[in-house]
């Protein structure tokens, strides 16, 4: 062997092991997606040593790679000439690898982005592909932990702590939303304001922590008669609100009524007592001449007065005297 | 000095030529891949205030909704990035002409938008590349934005220059609804190189 051959082959031997043993899976394949080369990372990440992969279709060995997607990108880069990229975001993993570190891993599998370039030969033909494998685990958990406490804040602000209805803020803003949908449909749309009669009472004879508890039921009974487009609020301390879209007055009536024997009939338990206790109830259908949304409300409050002047423990709906 | 902002005549048309010839290939390239006649535009070349860029589109109304993605090159002393918008009428279209399957949920359609826009950006970058015999290597394509209005995608990102050189070549492709967009924004950063390579070529 001559000298300049020697080097030749020595510089392709460290070239070879960097290929071997950087922390990136490459991977190359061919025309028929036949594995070319399968480096360290592969290797150990995939328990398979070259001899099990090489010269066999890359979707045989891996199902979980799938072929028409996976066709697809590549097919950019043969005829193009160009790399193509798959992210975590898009596809978690081309490969599965499973969680190989037990105490500080964060995930089930590795989370992959891939990069996929075109290997020309010497008469600048695409005749093989590389695919270059990234973890990008740590980054991917990290995105979603964030997104998931994001949706938490937002779901906290939105909503009151101790019904989990929405809180006044959010509430209103709904109010606002569904006002403007009327001005431009005027479809149907009624609002049902209600509160706890002699809530004050429940208070001072039975202390606080009873009167959130007849609060919370209160909430809970009023989420199990409502639909799921219906959007009730904790509008003030006893008060709540619930806007009912396509509804016209009569049938929040029945809604109100339901909901109001609903509550007559319920005995709320806590510390040993019983509380037995009433609401009463106003309706206003939207109409045009409401010309902003506190207006609607107004008029739903004042059939609430109205309810209250009747006696407490009925339903009103609003009209125009 | 600013090297962008003293851009003469003879580089400027020469940049047009090299870009309108990199179209060219491009157009045939993608025609292969997609089975689709592949109509381009001149390409528009122009020095912009980043402040300007929403303003001086020409091909997108500014007040209807498109989807941005973008897509970053570098590569020995030319660095820059690529923005493509999306008319947001074309999804359906744009799957089709992909050959995506499918079903297009926001993760698809985000799928969708990188892929289109590495292979459309990729077809015509290389053309350029070829031309001024240099290779450059790409990032990944980001989503900037979806269903937004062209103002309010510009105005969700600070830039940190002045002026930029902006090529803008619209797409079309027959017999498909779709329109698109595309703008190479370089800094002066690139300047330098860029312009001795045009010299390479025009001497």
């Amino acid at each position: 062997m001559n000298k300049e051959t020697h080097e030749i082959l020595n510089e392709f031997h460290w070239l070879m092991a960097a290929l071997q043993n950087i922390d990136v899976g490459l991977v190359i394949l061919n025309t028929n997606f036949e594995i070319e080369l399968w480096n360290g990372f592969m290797q150990n990440h995939s328990a398979r040593m070259p001899d099990e992969v090489l010269g066999k279709s890359v979707f045989e060995l891996f199902p979980e790679l799938p072929e028409s997607w996976f066709r697809r990108k590549a097919d950019t880069v043969f005829v193009l000439k160009n790399s193509a990229f798959t992210t975590w975001e898009q596809r978690p993993y081309l490969f599965r690898f499973n969680n190989y570190r037990p105490i500080t891993s964060m995930a089930d599998f590795m989370y992959q982005n891939s990069t996929i370039i075109p290997l020309t030969n010497v008469r600048g033909e695409v005749e093989h592909i590389c695919l270059i494998v990234y973890d990008v685990t740590e980054v991917a958990v990290n995105r979603l932990q964030l997104q998931e406490v994001n949706t938490q804040l937002q779901q906290l602000s939105r909503t009151d702590g101790l019904t989990g209805l929405l809180n006044r803020a959010s509430w209103e803003a709904e109010l606002v939303h569904e006002y403007q949908r009327y001005q431009r449909h005027q479809h149907l749309c009624s609002m049902l304001m209600f509160d706890i009669d002699h809530f004050k009472r429940v208070n001072d004879n039975y202390g606080h922590p009873t009167g959130d508890e007849v609060i919370r039921q209160t909430a809970a009974c009023l989420k199990e008669n409502i639909r799921e487009i219906d959007i009730a609020g904790r509008y003030g301390g006893e008060e709540f609100a619930v806007i009912l879209p396509d509804t016209h007055a009569e049938g929040a009536l029945v809604v109100a009524e339901r909901l109001r024997k609903k509550i007559d009939t319920l005995s709320v338990h806590y510390d040993g007592l019983y509380v037995e206790y009433s609401i009463s109830l106003g309706i206003a259908e939207l109409n045009p001449t409401m010309n902003e949304p506190t207006a609607w409300i107004e008029c739903a409050d004042k059939a609430l007065y109205q309810a209250k002047h009747n006696g407490r423990n009925n339903s009103v709906i609003y009209t125009e005297k | 000095m600013s090297t962008i902002l003293n851009l003469d005549e003879d580089h400027r048309d020469c940049l047009q030529e090299i870009t309108n010839v990199a179209m060219g290939q491009a157009g045939d390239r993608l025609a292969r891949l997609l089975d689709t006649f592949v109509i381009l535009s001149i390409p528009h070349i122009e020095v912009m205030a980043s402040s300007d860029i929403a303003m001086a589109l020409q091909s997108i109304d500014d007040t209807s909704s498109v989807s941005g993605v973008c897509q970053g090159f570098i590569g020995g002393g030319i660095s820059g990035e690529a923005m493509l918008l999306f008319n947001d009428t074309s999804f359906a279209d744009l799957a089709t002409l992909m050959k995506y399957d499918d079903e297009l949920d926001a993760q698809a359609e985000c799928e969708l938008l990188m892929d289109t826009t590495n292979v459309l950006f990729g077809a015509c970058l290389k053309g350029i590349a070829d031309q001024i015999n240099m290779e450059f290597s790409y990032g990944p394509p980001m989503v900037l934005g979806q269903h937004m209005k062209l103002t309010d995608l510009f105005r969700s990102h600070s830039n940190t220059w002045d002026h930029a050189l902006v090529t803008e070549i619209n797409y079309q492709l027959e017999g498909y609804n779709v329109n698109c967009d595309m703008l190479i924004v370089m800094t002066d950063a690139s300047m330098e190189i860029l312009l001795k390579k045009i010299d390479y070529l025009i001497n």
